[in-house]
């Protein structure tokens, strides 16, 4: 890092400083500190409020559930809130710091089932944070899905900003970003491909989830290396008081978890399985070849929790996911496996910090031509270890003050192809790429008085290709013309970025509120994939002295209004990101196992706005939301569409999502949700000419047309088993119906030649799914 | 090799998607010369089929292009094309005492009667490519794959080593053209087997279910192993893409990258082929 990046790393942070030391000339303040919990199994609970009354002021639990607050001696009354629980309330006489452990329990009017609330925080309107989302996985579970699997990534594709690639896919835009521009977090460890089955479930097992965080823009100085969005999952804790047996059969995937204390209060674990099993009714199939068939994935999570005293916490937490294809002729494997170790250390009160340690890993193995000749295996895999520190440093009521560093160090391996048994077949091995990426990141957030807070703070990321690595040298028509190799260990090529981020929060009043924020982000790494949906033949590839960093700005406005004491928040968005050296790739790109891949890549830039509306309901009954957005998304490449602008693959101007969740009773639970989305753009052939008896088309220009507008409504019903205290116990029994009104909506459009004449073209339209009922049974069970 | 794979994953997967025939308004767009044609070592005759594009849902034969001045050049000599029936046919053959020669550059030049895209002269080149010995072919019969079973056509040849070879190839069933469509005819590169011998890749794979095409024992089958330029190679492979639209695998559908020059599309070939032939048991 030079001088000047120092410096400026010291300037955003000297404002936070100086009244630090000011105050400390004039009066003494008291802190008061402590971790919120849930009283039922001890998980922490993040971003429950902490309110001081006479001060019109409060604060937050971080996501370990800890908080800290400063102010000067005196009386103070103090309200700990979180939806769904029960309020504590306590009065103080603050004379000296104060440390506490409170232990929220869940509203007695609610059931667990029920995570709603007349109560309500109002971080909508009185936090410095646009352009989120936060759901827990309560929520999730209630939004009606794709044979009954709950599903994280499609309840994200149905919030304002964000649209599905393409319906079942597990790829998503935010505001107008490439599915590669999404920095997917489970645990602090990055997930590369979130599909399975070709994306139409995703790999977050909804009972080893504790909830999801989606920044939409106004990106914390704390993340990095995507351009678009964070999306921020955390596993549970697992109960650190009684032990508990969750699970669910549905027909896709039966689900398992077990939870409990390893030693109580101090130290929990929790252990969750999913599998699928649709091919195990294939032996029951006629067709002798498909008998022997397999399709199935699986995921397993664990996740171990250890309180090691009063200052610190420990948490152990990984994720392994395949899914396995496999028949006669060929096999396939793929997915991703995490670990992460996480140490949280309070070192004063006012002083947090919390260090990790992370592993992801992707990867795919293919088998072809089994018994032949030709047979083949092929693999591909990425690799990263990271680690991670972040403090959060409370000065005073009026800043705080959050600092920290991060590397990840990758490992790419593009591909490697090779004969098996007696093959004639090459082994064919595209070098690998290694890379450091390394982040630094600062920033403070300040209250100017009542209603005026800012959040500025900037990232330096720093990215570093590694040797061993061969580097290609290309001409004007992208043709090789040379290639420098260099040795191991070498640093032969640096990037940096300098990342503003900057929040301005002004509050009118407890009601409402205007927010503004800028972002700058940069991008590293991105994927080779050229196809609309999506494949697990994922291949990421790094910056290099051929590939410079995608660069995005982002700015976003915002007004912000909560209604009936904060029950209903409303709020209404617009942004404006410019896009730099984005990537598309050449006409029919050849990526897989190549390894002039570079050769294939086009640059441009990228430039995309929007208007986001937003009502989200958290009423005793009734929550949900009901969003509208409004967004374009464009791309000027020069090698492209003859240099022409073109709407991206995403760009779908007119989104509306309803989502609704309806207790009827104690006992009975109805949802649905309705989307309604402007078709996808495409390109269509609009003339003809015939080669080798066959009609190649001519196309129009890049995506000038549209598939018809999508939309669907899903609907569930869920019934509980009798609440009594103290059962042992419980399950809920929940039928779903996907595409109540059976639409066609177009999956894809091919144009083939008729098989009886010739010369007659026809345009067929693909659709997935037509109605889809399906059935899931939960159950619950512990052992008090 | 590998998006066969991945065709037969999709569909495994998809076995609950639907399809509907649908009507769609489609724009113009200018007309292109479309030339269609090959020459080879042999001694024979070749045609040049020169048609006009039109409307993709004009549901009628191409256009011809009729009384245009064809002739081919190798550098050093002109061979005239005259058209089948002047002024008819839009096909423009040989003499038939021409050959091609191996390691020549030949050129196709047109002048067009009329007007097409601004221009009336058109050309376009293709090199020459001497081809490997195809050595023996074999025809195996699996039963473990697809629902009755499937033909697969093994080859037998010696890849010249040292350099990255193209290879096309098509079949002839009782001395008929099997591969009559540029879908059926299969490539490949030389990427994975450099320098190998090629000992029994399977170059064709035949549903049996498909009763129209399939191979019954005691039928004659011969290979046409044709040796080609790289940019016949993505040619095929371009046309076999297009209009081939399973999200999962196909980047944003693209024009054809052909040898013709002022835009006009389709391709101009120069091959040459090795024969090998077997009794279907």
């Amino acid at each position: 890092m030079n001088q000047r990046t120092l410096l400026l790393l010291l300037l955003f942070l000297l404002p936070g400083l100086i009244p630090v030391m000011a105050q400390k000339e004039k009066q003494k303040t008291y802190t008061i500190s402590g971790k919120v919990t849930d009283i039922q199994n001890g998980e922490s609970l993040i971003g429950a409020t902490i309110f001081i009354l006479e001060k019109k002021t409060g604060t937050v639990s971080d996501i370990y559930g800890n908080f800290s607050i400063s102010l000067l001696p005196g009386q103070y009354t103090v309200t700990i809130s979180y939806i769904g629980y029960g309020p504590v309330k306590k009065t103080i006489t603050l004379d000296k710091d104060i440390s506490w452990k409170i232990e929220l329990s869940v509203h007695q009017e609610t059931l667990k089932e029920f995570e709603i609330t007349s109560e309500k925080n109002d971080h909508n309107v009185a936090r410095p944070e646009m352009s989120t989302f936060k759901m827990d996985i309560k929520t999730i579970e209630s939004i009606p899905a794709l044979f009954g699997e709950v599903d994280i990534i499609k309840a994200i594709q149905m919030l304002p900003g964000v649209h599905s690639v393409s319906e079942g896919s597990s790829g998503f835009s935010v505001r107008g970003g490439a599915a590669d521009q999404n920095l997917i977090l489970l645990d602090g460890a990055t997930v590369y491909n979130a599909s399975h089955m070709l994306g139409f479930f995703s790999v977050f097992n909804n009972d080893a989830i504790k909830d999801v965080k989606l920044y939409k823009g106004d990106i914390p100085a704390a993340y990095g290396g995507r351009l678009s969005s964070v999306l921020d999952i955390h596993m549970d804790e697992g109960n650190s008081k009684k032990f508990e047996v969750n699970g669910g059969i549905g027909l896709i995937s039966s689900r398992l978890t077990i939870e409990g204390p390893i030693l109580k209060d101090r130290c929990s674990f929790i252990v969750s399985g999913r599998r699928t099993y649709a091919d195990l009714y294939l032996p029951l199939s006629s067709n002798t070849a498909l008998q022997k068939n397999k399709l199935y994935f699986y995921d397993l999570n664990a996740k171990i929790n250890y309180k090691a005293g009063e200052n610190d916490q420990i948490f152990l937490s990984g994720y392994f996911g395949r899914d396995v294809f496999k028949n006669n002729f060929a096999g396939m494997q793929w997915g991703n496996g995490t670990g992460t170790v996480r140490w949280n250390h309070l070192f004063t009160q006012k002083l947090f910090g919390n260090f990790s340690a992370n592993y992801s890993d992707y990867r795919y193995l293919i088998d072809g031509g089994n018994g032949d000749a030709s047979a083949f295996q092929w693999n591909a895999s990425l690799k990263d270890i990271g680690v991670k520190g972040d403090i959060s440093y409370f000065t005073n009521p009026n800043n705080t003050i959050k600092f920290g560093v991060s590397a990840t160090y990758h490992m790419i391996d593009p591909g490697m192809a090779k004969g098996t048994g007696g093959s004639f077949i090459n082994q064919l091995k595209v070098p690998k790429n290694y890379a450091l990426e390394t982040g630094l990141y600062a920033g403070n957030e300040q209250r100017f008085g009542q209603n005026l807070t800012i959040k500025y703070g900037v990232r330096l990321s720093v990215f570093q290709n590694i040797g061993p690595g061969t580097v290609y040298q290309y001409n004007s028509s992208f043709n090789t013309t040379g290639s420098t190799i260099y040795k191991s260990g070498k640093f032969f090529n640096t990037y940096f970025g300098i990342e503003p981020r900057l929040g301005i929060l002004y509050e009118f009043n407890e009601k409402s509120s205007i927010k503004a924020s800028y972002a700058r982000t940069n991008q590293y790494l991105q994927l080779a994939q050229n196809s609309t949906v999506g494949t697990p033949l994922d291949i990421w590839f790094p910056s290099s002295p051929n590939v410079k960093p995608q660069l995005c700005d982002q700015v976003a406005m915002g007004y912000f209004r909560n209604f009936r004491k904060n029950t209903i928040e409303t709020s209404f968005e617009l942004y404006y990101k410019w896009m730099q050296r984005v990537i598309d790739f050449k006409d029919y790109a050849v990526l897989l196992l190549n390894d002039t891949l570079e050769g294939q890549l086009r640059t441009g830039k990228a430039w995309s706005y929007g208007a986001e509306f937003l009502v989200r309901l958290n009423e005793k009954k009734l929550n949900g939301w009901v969003s509208y957005t409004y967004s374009r998304v464009f791309r000027k490449i020069d090698l492209i569409n003859d240099g022409k602008f073109y709407p991206a693959p995403y760009d779908k101007p007119h989104n509306v999502a309803i989502v609704l969740n309806y207790k009827i009773s104690r006992r009975f639970m109805v949802s649905a949700n309705w989307i309604y989305a402007t078709g996808n753009p495409l390109t269509f052939p609009i003339g003809r000419a015939e080669v080798g008896g066959k009609i190649i088309p001519i196309y129009s220009d890049r995506n000038a047309y549209r598939y018809q507008a999508y939309h669907r409504l899903d609907v569930s019903a869920t019934l509980f088993s009798k609440p009594k205290p103290g059962k042992r116990f419980t399950w809920d029994l929940n039928v779903s119906v996907y595409n109540v009104y059976n639409r066609h909506n177009t999956w894809s459009i091919e144009f083939t030649q008729d098989d009886i004449n010739p010369n007659v073209t026809n345009a067929t339209k693909v659709y997935l799914f037509g109605l889809i009922p399906s059935i899931t049974f939960n159950f619950h069970f512990n052992n008090e | 090799m590998n998006k066969r794979i991945l065709i037969i994953l999709a569909v495994a997967f998809l076995a609950t998607s639907c399809t509907e025939k649908i009507n769609l308004k489609l724009d113009s767009t200018y007309t292109r010369l479309v030339v269609d044609g090959h020459i080879k070592s042999d001694t024979m005759v070749y045609s040049i089929n020169l048609t006009k594009t039109s409307d993709y849902f004009s549901n009628a034969p191409s256009p011809r292009m009729v009384n245009a001045t064809v002739s081919l050049t190798d550098g050093t000599n002109t061979f005239p094309l005259t058209e089948t029936v002047p002024g008819q046919s839009g096909i423009y053959n040989t003499d038939p005492r021409f050959a091609g020669t191996i390691g020549k550059n030949y050129t196709l030049h047109i002048t067009l009667p009329e007007v097409i895209a601004g221009t009336t002269e058109y050309t376009a080149s293709s090199q020459l490519i001497g081809v490997t010995k195809l050595d023996s072919i074999k025809s195996v019969f699996r039963t473990d794959i697809g629902k009755e079973g499937v033909w697969q056509v093994k080859i037998y040849a010696q890849d010249p080593p040292g350099t990255k070879n193209y290879y096309m190839l098509n079949l002839y069933r009782n001395n008929v053209l099997w591969s009559d469509t540029i879908n059926k005819i299969a490539v490949s590169e030389n990427q994975f087997f450099a320098g190998n011998y090629i000992d029994g890749a399977d170059v064709f794979y035949i549903n049996n279910s498909h009763k129209w095409e399939t191979l019954y024992p005691g039928d004659t089958i011969m290979v046409e192993l044709s040796a080609i330029t790289k940019e016949y190679y993505d040619f095929i492979n371009q046309v076999k893409q297009a209009g081939f639209s399973i999200p999962f695998f196909t980047g944003p559908p693209a024009n054809v990258q052909g040898n013709v020059s002022n835009q006009g599309v389709g391709f101009f070939a120069a091959y040459s082929s090795s024969f090998a032939k077997t009794v279907v048991k």
